[in-house]
């Protein structure tokens, strides 16, 4: 089912709510209006951006994603297998992940008053605030709970589908859940690492994240130590720290030591404590019958 | 008259003794560090379990509760040490002293064999008991085990919280520290630390609370709950319970060979004190 009619409560309220509807259906010129192309988001829009006076776009977001390890085309520019599976802009930015920053801060939300203080002098109009300013500072907090941008990374990288299919090693959401970060994230904690903060390098955005066999990458086998030994999360971790497996996921085919570890323990705790509720068991019993017995003791 | 008699009356009942004050003081440490670890360890272990959240909140949720478990991993990590010093002052003091001043020398020999016959260590009583045991329980004989001064279901609860604490307090170190460990170590050890820690935990904790207190709390013999870890002595039927071999040595030794009772649960246990009320 198609919704045909736009709800006016929620675009009034949406970061494109001074957007006329031609600046994104920019095919449409009269209305009625003939069939039209799905809206592409990378089209010059409807701000001049004021330091080059151009047009605006996303476009360069766009050739960054097309380099980087979501890209649905190869380095030669050919289709990937699979190209389908690819995300593209909305799979990742869909509108409810775009809720005010008060909505994951258990701060006092909102922006600070003395900034605004500021912007007043030169940008009169209170909508500058409500829009751009917005717009601005929410790509400059971290707006997000590591838990909430985990589970946008699962909704590919967790699909066994699509895990199978592209041969990755792991389902990457769930393993990030058994390790300390993500069962912090889970207890809502921010300070932990998600997905990003370990998958993007630094200094750039998650659209341009790469392969991890690619050597530029933060994720490449040696660079990886750089993003844990990150001032604010473990300094002076050496690259022999880093060969923790985040991602492993305990069964025979992945990691076979860490399996028959893992099965040594539960083999112990079984023989353990089986035996031991077996006498318990038989204890009970025998309390019940305390004269009974085969052969009496003379 | 001593401080700690080995056995003592009281109103008319008489008691033996069992723990010494600073033993006692031991446990009560390693009890309450381990119930501490176990409460904000295991929320993290079973993240996703619908109690966990609650638990852990007890315990100031995700950013105060990994430091009170740290805080009782240390006091159970010290006590660990003051443990092991604790035991080699004790065998030094009472037993190796004395033992060279009465040989006059004191051969590597002379030394293991001192080890081995400390009361907490397995011996072949052991195995003999816990056969005894199964005849009991499955009713071949109305004989319970004879049971020295520390049964096998002892040396296995001591045995086992010491060999756990060398693991998890090895592996909860190595986690701690990781970043200092891995200059050492490769980061897989960490992997394995985890698995060591919580698994290991795990085991420690349902030994603890199924068994442990099974033995301590729950069985009717004992219930509510034994008091030889508060008090340091034990009461005589408990002893003649569980430790009989060790509890006709210790009522001879003190000359009171007319007042020894008969095992526990033997028929003539019923008539003893019916003969003795007449």
């Amino acid at each position: 089912m198609k919704l045909l009619y736009v709800n006016e409560e929620i675009f009034n309220i949406s970061i494109h709510q001074k957007v006329k509807c031609e600046g994104c259906h920019a095919d449409i010129k009269k209305i009625p209006h003939d069939p039209v192309n799905k809206v592409d988001c990378l089209i010059e829009c409807h701000i001049i951006e004021p330091s080059s006076e151009q047009k605006f776009s996303h476009k360069d977001v766009d050739t960054y994603v097309k380099k980087s390890v979501h890209a649905s085309v190869d380095k030669y520019g050919m289709p990937k297998k699979y190209q389908e599976d690819m995300p593209t802009c909305k799979n990742c930015h869909d509108e409810p992940l775009y809720r005010p920053l008060s909505f994951f801060k258990q701060v006092r939300p909102g922006i600070s008053d003395t900034a605004l203080g500021r912007c007043r002098v030169c940008h009169k109009k209170e909508e500058f605030i409500l829009r751009f300013y917005n717009h601005v500072t929410t790509r400059l907090h971290r707006t997000r709970n590591p838990i909430n941008i985990a589970e946008v990374c699962a909704r590919c990288h967790d699909d066994p589908l699509l895990v199978e299919r592209h041969g990755l090693s792991t389902r990457a959401v769930f393993s990030y859940r058994e390790t300390f970060h993500g069962k912090a994230a889970g207890y809502f904690n921010e300070k932990v690492p998600d997905c990003l903060d370990c998958h993007v390098n630094t200094g750039e955005s998650v659209h341009q994240m790469m392969n991890h066999t690619d050597p530029v990458s933060i994720t490449y086998k040696e660079n990886r130590y750089k993003a844990c030994a990150n001032v604010e999360c473990h300094p002076g971790a050496s690259p022999q720290f880093a060969s923790y497996k985040v991602h492993a996921e305990f069964n025979l085919e992945q990691s076979p030591v860490q399996y028959y570890f893992t099965l040594f323990f539960i083999i112990l705790t079984g023989g353990t404590l089986l035996p031991l509720m077996v006498i318990i068991f038989l204890d009970l019993i025998r309390r019940l019958f305390p004269d009974a017995v085969i052969r009496r003791r003379r | 008259m001593e401080k700690y008699p080995v056995i003592k009356t009281l109103n008319g009942q008489r008691y033996f003794y069992r723990f010494s004050r600073n033993q006692r003081f031991q446990h009560i440490v390693l009890a309450l560090s381990v119930i501490l670890l176990v409460l904000t360890g295991m929320p993290l272990k079973f993240h996703n379990a619908g109690w966990a959240p609650y638990l852990y909140k007890l315990f100031g949720g995700i950013n105060t509760a990994p430091i009170v478990h740290k805080a009782a991993g240390s006091v159970l990590l010290i006590l660990f040490i003051y443990h092991i010093f604790y035991l080699a002052f004790v065998i030094y003091k009472f037993q190796i002293v004395p033992l060279k001043i009465r040989e006059g020398r004191l051969t590597a020999g002379m030394f293991l064999k001192l080890l081995a016959n400390q009361p907490l260590v397995p011996n072949m009583n052991d195995v003999r008991d816990i056969k005894d045991l199964f005849k009991y329980l499955l009713f071949i004989t109305n004989k319970r085990p004879e049971g020295g001064l520390f049964t096998w279901k002892e040396k296995f609860d001591y045995w086992a919280p010491f060999w756990g604490m060398v693991v998890i307090g090895l592996s909860g170190l190595i986690m701690w520290n990781k970043v200092v460990a891995t200059k050492i170590v490769p980061g897989i050890v960490i992997n394995f630390s985890i698995i060591a820690h919580s698994d290991e935990a795990l085991l420690a904790a349902l030994f603890l609370f199924i068994w442990h207190w099974y033995n301590v709390h729950f069985s009717i013999s004992v219930f509510p709950m034994g008091m030889a870890y508060i008090t340091g002595y034990l009461p005589e039927e408990l002893m003649i319970e569980e430790h009989y071999e060790y509890y006709v040595e210790v009522m001879k030794k003190a000359g009171l060979e007319k007042e020894i009772r008969p095992p526990h649960g033997s028929h003539s246990e019923v008539s003893f004190d019916e003969a003795g009320k007449q």
